[in-house]
């Protein structure tokens, strides 16, 4: 037993004083205290190794001055976490030290102190480390040795200073089990020092805590592991130390200084809003005065967009671009992905088709596309002030989250920071957010700086109390709740809503909904007229309804064709093109024809019958034609004649080659051409409205719709609902640029 | 183990015996002269030299191995911490002044003085010793005592009498010659009382061993084991000097030597294989100062360089290969 009374313990000065505390037999008593707090100060006192300053000691009830050196090393024995080094000493010649007290003049031992010697080394379990020299062994090992030692020296007491420094795990927890053992089994005093918390947790009974002026608390693990007791103790945070276990957390500077001049926009699914914030934030920056871009490194969308040198890229940013009010340009969406099936697509890089590939081996592949990503980012970077990045799906899908190049690897690629979009139209906004920001890895999280949420109707104060609640789980913002609103932009997906029922109108026309529809956007300008509605048909007996039919174009024309064969689709359109016009567009041109050829296995391979409505067939080629065109009709026959010498621009995007060379072929009511955006130049759309009313009988007092004038106006709007809904200031603090008034 | 020991202890105390004999039987003087001069010269010059190597070469090592324990220190000895300088400084200032005042030395007198200079430049090794950890530089302290010592003898030498000169600068350069027998009873006394004290302490020697803290757990009076372990090296270092002065590095190597052979650090073994290792090497070293170049004899601590800095070089080199 040890026990100390108004303990005063020092080198020169008093470092602790009045420490007053008992260590009964069979008892585990471990001082605990940061680096100099003076735990090895008590201990060495109680070894004797430093006088102490004043009150008293009770080795086993005597008085620790008046016992003798040798009666004192009879009782007290120590394991220090000194790194012995003692010349050509076998371990069990450094057991044998220990028995120094029992032994006569000359230090020889005898039978019976050889026999507790190896009874020491059978309790460590290091019986066959008996002959090998003290300095050839493990850290591990030699502690043991020294627990031996000390187990040799046979007394009621083991002091032990820091025993488990230098250890590992499995020698820490072997150690500790033997110290363990000899409190419990054989009823030693054992007053040990200890860093490792969560184990002092396990094996102490009582626990002295130190600080380096005083004893703070004498007491069970129960009373120390409390509240932010050992957090003071040692002076960290108080998330740093878990109470319930002991252990401690490494909480790491969070890289904060993400790359200033660009932003991520990712969401929690697709469609919730993620092109539409990119293009408002784009038009936002724009009125605030900046140069700025959209980008996204990688797009999978069956609509494209041909830019003036002929690449490839997605709508989306072109889109975007345009609320940017700048060029769109290939570098703003480097990597394309067309469908071209349900496990495989056609991978379009820097605006160029590089090959079909199915999903997996693309998935594998990415990768090596990341310098190119890069190239286009950096060049982007040199042109504008600001890059406002688009995600794509869900930077949660944790099944495809290795390799990513699209979502938080791509932040990750160019540091930086990102808003989290989230659609509470289709539900469950908080657990969308939740989730998501949860299942990302910690750095991931940290990247996001905002949350928004979109397509909100309704009261917002009902929403606010969950949004704080919302904030306080995950630490990240919300700086936006944008209201739903009916800006109309060109989409990206396939999934829109564009393709829901609607209403008849006084225009109906009605577009072939092909299971793999693409440039779907060629109809959009019809749709943001008055009294037309624009039907995405898949039941073809709804032709009987239209005031004509429109064929878009397709990523597979034979798989359509055939589609369109056995779905009644073509008898419907035939009997239609006798009283109403049918326009097909690229893909749609083609099937009008007599035939297609696929010689190269392009799509299909072999050959297939077309509606026979045109007089031209079509040969799939090798090579893609992507160009810009632009010119005026010639003289145009039969119902469309109004279009006669107007002036057309859009672009061609097509593997096929057909024997009709003019941009717009006719023959009686059905006309084709291979001019994507055909509609949107001058007052196309708008004639061909006119003219189908008229055939109607009724006259539509159509202004001259201007698209780009509308669109822009759709941009400003779009900015406004964000500017209005969004806290702006966080965001330019997150973009890291400066907030100032908006010049006028 | 026992077998080894047994065997080291029986064999030096063979070569010991035969060195001894060869020892009697060369010199700069040969057999073939007068049986009568011979018989003298081998009774009362060559013998008391023998017996002189062995229990002052002995009274070294055992010095050395003192030292060594206490610094913890394997470079340790009593030639490179400058104890063996600071006896021969003040043994030369008391010959100078003895020899002015005219009054003849006795050796009692020589060995207290030697022990004196031992005792203070020990106590400038220990000043520094207790502010420096390292054990390199408490050598290069050792080293710097010792020059310092060896300036002001010289110095010392320089402005002494022209007559005191040759048998001072004699003496300072380290040789076995010219002892008596009254000598030898002297020497034999101091050094067998000295080296039974250390052998009586090889208990609380051996729990030295793994540090102060541990030794005094074992139940070691510290304090008063190292008062102990400073006056014996010292003494035993003083009495060399006083007669033979300075021997250079029989201190440092001897012990390890005996540690090699051995392969132990109980100090109940070592201790007296050292006394016996350091006699041998002694008695070597100082045969061959004597008969190599006979009849010019060499000082012993020539000898004792050329043959022991490679023992210390290579004990070293392989020391570190084992910590790494």
């Amino acid at each position: 037993m040890i026990q100390t009374k108004k303990l005063d313990v020092g080198y020169k000065d008093i470092l602790i004083s009045n420490i007053n505390f008992t260590v009964a037999p069979g008892q585990i008593v471990t001082i605990i205290g940061p680096n100099g707090s003076g735990k090895s100060t008590v201990l060495k006192t109680i070894l004797k190794q430093l006088e102490k300053k004043g009150g008293s000691i009770s080795i086993c009830e005597k008085e620790i001055d008046s016992l003798k050196e040798k009666e004192y090393a009879k009782q007290v024995s120590m394991v220090t976490s000194q790194r012995l080094q003692p010349e050509r000493m076998t371990c069990e010649e450094m057991v044998a030290t220990a028995r120094y007290p029992y032994t006569g003049r000359l230090g020889i031992l005898s039978e019976n102190d050889w026999q507790v010697v190896y009874r020491a080394l059978e309790q460590v379990n290091a019986t066959s480390l008996s002959d090998k020299d003290f300095n050839e062994i493990s850290d591990g090992e030699r502690q043991r040795i020294m627990l031996a030692r000390a187990i040799a020296q046979d007394t009621e007491i083991i002091v032990l200073d820091e025993p488990t420094s230098y250890l590992d795990m499995h020698y820490k927890l072997d150690l500790l089990k033997i110290i363990h053992r000899l409190a419990k089994q054989e009823g030693k005093t054992i007053l040990m020092s200890l860093h490792e918390l969560d184990l002092v947790k396990s094996i102490a009974d009582t626990i002295v805590c130190v600080n380096g002026k005083e004893v703070v608390k004498v007491g069970t693990s129960e009373d120390v592991y409390k509240g932010s007791f050992i957090q003071n103790l040692y002076g960290i945070e108080d998330d740093e130390f878990e109470t319930h276990t002991g252990r401690m957390k490494l909480k790491l500077a969070e890289k904060t200084a993400f790359s200033k001049h660009v932003i991520m926009v990712q969401g929690t699914m697709s469609s919730a809003g993620k092109s539409f914030i990119v293009a408002g934030l784009c038009r936002l920056f724009k009125q605030y005065g900046y140069k700025v871009a959209p980008f996204k490194s990688q797009n999978m969308a069956l609509n494209s967009y041909i830019t003036k040198e002929g690449k490839e890229m997605g709508r989306a940013q072109v889109m975007q671009a345009e609320a940017a009010g700048i060029e769109a340009d290939v570098c703003m969406n480097p990597i394309l992905l067309k469908p071209t099936s349900d496990v495989g697509s056609q991978v379009i890089v820097n605006g160029e088709v590089l090959e079909n590939m199915p999903a997996k081996s693309y998935f594998q592949y990415k990768t090596q596309l990341i310098p190119e990503i890069l190239k286009a980012y950096h060049k982007l970077e040199e042109m504008v002030d600001i890059i406002v990045i688009e995600g794509a799906g869900s930077p949660a899908e944790i099944n495809l989250k290795q390799n990513d190049i699209v979502n938080m690897g791509m932040a990750q690629m160019v540091n930086a920071p990102v808003l989290l979009v989230a659609d509470i139209d289709r539900g469950g906004v908080f657990a969308q957010l939740y989730g998501t920001v949860e299942l990302l890895e910690e750095q991931e999280r940290n990247r996001i700086q905002g949350l928004i949420i979109n397509k909100f109707r309704g009261d917002k104060s009902i929403l606010d109390p969950g949004i704080e609640m919302l904030e306080e789980k995950v630490h990240i913002p919300v700086i936006g709740t944008i209201p739903y609103s009916h800006v109309s932009l060109d989409e990206e997906d396939s999934v829109t809503t564009r393709f829901d029922q609607k209403e008849e109108n006084v225009i109906n026309l009605g577009v072939v909904r092909f299971p793999r529809i693409s440039n779907f956007t060629d109809f959009a300008i019809f749709e943001q007229m008055d009294h037309v509605s624009v039907h995405y048909m898949s039941n073809p007996h709804k032709i009987d309804k239209m005031d004509c039919v429109l064929l878009p174009g397709s990523k597979n024309t034979i798989a359509d064709l055939k589609w369109l064969k056995e779905s009644g689709f073509e008898v419907n359109i035939k009997r239609a093109s006798k009283n109403i016009p049918v326009i097909g567009i690229c893909g749609g041109y083609q099937m009008l024809g007599n035939q297609i050829q696929d010689p190269y296995s392009v799509e299909e391979g072999g050959y297939i019958e077309g509606l026979g409505l045109l007089d031209i067939n079509t040969v799939l080629e090798k090579e893609k034609i992507t160009k810009q065109v632009e010119g005026s009709f010639p003289k145009v026959e039969g119902p469309l004649a109004c279009l006669s010498n107007q002036i057309y621009r859009g672009y061609e995007i097509h593997m096929g080659n057909s024997t009709g060379k003019e941009p717009l072929i006719n023959q009686g009511n059905v006309y084709g051409s291979y001019v994507h955006g055909l509609f949107d130049a001058g007052n196309i759309a708008s004639l061909i409205v006119q003219t189908l009313a008229k055939r109607k009988g009724i006259s539509l007092e159509e202004k001259e719709f201007d698209y780009q004038a509308w669109k822009e106006s759709q941009y400003d709007l779009l900015a406004q609902i964000l500017e209005e809904n969004m806290d702006v200031k966080k965001l330019f603090e997150i973009v890291g640029v400066e907030w100032h008034e908006k010049e006028n | 183990m026992k077998k080894r020991v047994s065997t080291v202890y029986i064999t030096m105390v063979l070569v010991l015996i035969g060195l001894s004999f060869v020892s009697l039987r060369i010199g700069s003087v040969s057999t073939t002269t007068d049986p009568i001069v011979y018989q003298n010269i081998v009774t009362n010059i060559r013998l008391p030299r023998i017996l002189a190597a062995l229990f002052l070469g002995g009274a070294l090592s055992v010095s050395g191995y003192l030292l060594q324990t206490f610094f913890q220190n394997p470079i340790a000895g009593p030639y490179v911490l400058g104890i063996s300088s600071g006896a021969k400084l003040f043994v030369a200032l008391t010959m100078i002044i003895a020899l002015e005042m005219g009054i003849t030395l006795s050796s009692v007198m020589m060995i207290a003085s030697a022990f004196v200079g031992s005792m203070l430049a020990m106590g400038f090794v220990l000043i520094f010793a207790g502010r420096v950890r390292n054990m390199s530089y408490l050598v290069v302290c050792g080293i710097l005592i010792g020059y310092i010592c060896s300036a002001i003898t010289d110095f010392c030498i320089t402005f002494a009498q022209d007559s005191n000169i040759v048998n001072l600068h004699n003496w300072s350069l380290g040789s076995l010659s010219g002892m008596d027998w009254q000598d030898i009873q002297i020497i034999v006394f101091f050094v067998t009382v000295c080296v039974l004290l250390v052998f009586f302490l090889s208990k609380p020697i051996s729990a030295y061993q793994l540090g102060e803290g541990y030794a005094q757990n074992m139940g070691v009076s510290i304090k008063r084991l190292r008062v102990v372990l400073i006056l014996l090296s010292s003494l035993l270092s003083s009495i060399v000097t006083a007669f033979a002065g300075p021997i250079s590095f029989v201190g440092i190597a001897v012990p390890h030597l005996v540690k090699g052979v051995l392969r132990t650090s109980k100090p109940i073994v070592l201790i007296p294989a050292t006394f016996l290792m350091g006699a041998i090497v002694t008695l070597f070293c100082d045969g061959i100062a004597r008969s190599v170049f006979a009849p010019v004899e060499m000082s012993i601590s020539s000898v004792t360089a050329i043959i022991l800095v490679p023992v210390v070089i290579t004990i070293l080199l392989k020391k570190q290969e084992r910590r790494v």
